[in-house]
């Protein structure tokens, strides 16, 4: 169903996923039973409706998520899941900062639902429109305790990045160690934010996300570089690291997102 | 002891002298050490687990993007990632010895040496049924694909590696020559045991608006349903030429299409790609099979090898 701004919204029956599911975790989901495409969708859960469902939230971004539009309702589809290890949850003195842009609101939703109003959110995007849909900003007023918006052409909140509001946000507190940053978008965003965490002395933990095919630790395909040497993958170890952990000089996609080839916004209906 | 009848087939093969409770095994690189797939399905069930390949020292891998999907199939370059041999026997051997499943250990190096190395550290190891040697991988520069694209090469490096352990010896071969079936002989010339056939077919992907590769690697092995004629017809071909009982693979998804591998003139199948999309595959091949032969009135899966009537 149509969520806005181009965005999908999708809610599946899967009761003993949904009773074991935090926020950061995912699920692999296949669009079709044929073979083409072949591979199963990783998909960040979003919410949990009711004790026996899972919300997505997805933007059509290739075939495979363009097909899951057409999933009609009562259809079965094959999912595996909950996957990957989610955030870790903080108590009850620690003011969660949630911070995000292009399309990795959707495990961060769900923290903000499972943190009770504590959160102070912080969006990013380049241009209006390429904010997370209405509803979305409106559950997420809703359930945090602020949720600040930049965009990069100023065409709503302030004018600027994710990261210029989270500094300054950051910078002007005096008191910063009930904070701890969870953070999920582009590798570029979350490389800023891990930087802007290790200035202000805090916590931060970043959703990781990289091409995978299982979503349970065979494929060795969703590699994340660590700064210890070798590799974590995403989907076993991660998606959710410390941001300290990671290597963030190495990432080739890193290098690709910050490349102005390719306009975030030419993704959408792609 | 129940007899052979169709109604209760016999999937049992004897292959290069391992016991395989049925013919259907995993591909190498697909099914990790066992540990990842356990939740989801009872090893016991499988005819064996060809583990991910392992070499004399760690090996980090390739950088990110190392896999990009492809129409019914998908491109990989992990880049043999693997513990080591060392951390294969102490910290991942244990947990599958605990199964009644073959064990087929997949083994690489960069050199005879490192190849011949790691064989001599597995040779006296409880737990190994076999050993599977990668003369093949596309995805590294040198190693791999540098021997399982030359005869000669082919031929010292796996007489040196039979002449290193008592193990039955497998060869798997790669598809990305021009004829498998030379590659075939010399691995019988070189005193071999087996076959698997086929490797990854060398392929590549390309980004068009950042007019990149797909993958950090630029190239990477193409597997699934994709490939599956080719490798059938390879399996064909090399099963009439070398008197080598054969492991087939190549986008198994079913139980018939593990037949049809089977049909062409393999002892034994493995399930690779398939693994990936869904966790269970093994058992539906397994299953497949054996609803095949009840239809079909087939007793025993030794008399469907080579059946193919051409």
């Amino acid at each position: 169903m149509p969520a806005g701004r181009g965005y999908y919204r999708i809610v599946l029956k899967a009761p003993e996923a949904a009773a074991v599911a935090v926020p950061g975790q995912f699920i692999m989901l296949r669009v079709t039973e044929n073979l083409d495409p072949l591979l199963a969708r990783p998909l960040g859960i979003f919410s949990l409706p009711s004790k026996s469902s899972i919300e997505i939230l997805y933007r059509v971004a290739g075939r495979g998520t363009a097909l899951l539009t057409r999933a009609e309702a009562g259809q079965t589809l094959s999912l595996l899941g909950p996957l990957g290890k989610g955030f870790p949850m903080p108590d009850k003195t620690i003011t969660p900062v949630l911070v995000t842009g292009g399309s990795g609101f959707p495990p961060l939703h769900f923290m903000s639902l499972r943190t009770k109003g504590r959160a102070q959110v912080f969006i990013g995007a380049r241009s209006k429109e390429c904010l997370p849909p209405i509803s979305v900003l409106k559950s997420l007023r809703d359930h945090s305790l602020s949720v600040t918006i930049a965009t990069e052409d100023g065409s709503a909140g302030r004018k600027g990045m994710s990261t210029d509001i989270l500094n300054a946000f950051l910078t002007k507190m005096e008191k910063k160690t009930h904070f701890v940053l969870y953070a999920c978008g582009p590798h570029a965003m979350l490389a800023a934010v891990s930087r802007i965490a290790a200035e202000h002395s805090i916590t931060c933990y970043v959703s990781e996300e990289e091409r995978m095919a299982c979503g349970f630790g065979a494929c060795m395909g969703c590699s994340i570089p660590m700064k210890a040497g070798g590799y974590k993958r995403a989907c076993k170890e991660g998606p959710v690291f410390d941001s300290r952990e990671i290597e963030w000089g190495e990432q080739d996609s890193l290098i690709r997102l910050i490349s102005p080839i390719r306009p975030i916004r030419r993704m959408i209906g792609e | 002891m129940p007899t052979k009848s169709a109604k209760n087939p016999d999937l049992s093969v004897d292959f290069a002298g391992i016991k395989l409770k049925n013919p259907v095994l995993t591909a190498s690189g697909t099914f990790g050490y066992g540990e990842e797939y356990a939740e989801f399905v009872d090893l016991n069930r499988l005819g064996g687990v060809i583990v991910k390949g392992v070499s004399l020292k760690a090996i980090k891998g390739n950088p990110p993007p190392r896999i990009w999907e492809t129409p019914s199939g998908m491109l990989n370059a992990i880049g043999l990632e693997n513990p080591g041999v060392d951390a294969f026997i102490s910290q991942k051997l244990p947990y599958l010895r605990q199964f009644d499943t073959a064990v087929i250990v997949n083994v690489f190096g960069y050199s005879l040496e490192e190849y011949v190395g790691v064989v001599e550290r597995l040779d006296d190891v409880s737990g190994v049924s076999g050993l599977e040697v990668n003369i093949s991988c596309p995805n590294v520069k040198a190693g791999g694909i540098m021997f399982g694209s030359n005869v000669k090469a082919s031929f010292d490096l796996l007489s040196a590696v039979r002449k290193a352990t008592r193990l039955p010896v497998i060869a798997k071969l790669s598809p990305n020559v021009t004829d498998i079936t030379e590659f075939a002989r010399a691995a019988r010339d070189a005193g071999c045991d087996g076959l698997s056939l086929i490797n990854t077919l060398l392929g590549m992907a390309i980004d068009v608006r950042c007019r990149k590769p797909r993958l950090a690697n630029c190239t990477g092995g193409l597997s699934g349903p994709a490939i599956r004629p080719v490798a059938v017809r390879m399996v064909w071909q090399t099963a009439k030429a070398v008197p080598l009982p054969i492991i087939g693979m190549g986008g198994i998804i079913t139980g018939e299409d593990a037949l049809e591998f089977i049909l062409a003139g393999a002892s034994a199948v493995a399930v690779g790609t398939a693994n990936f999309i869904d966790p269970r595959a093994t058992l539906n091949v397994i299953d497949g099979i054996e609803t095949y032969m009840r239809e079909q009135g087939v007793g025993d899966i030794k008399n469907l090898i080579g059946g193919v009537n051409v």
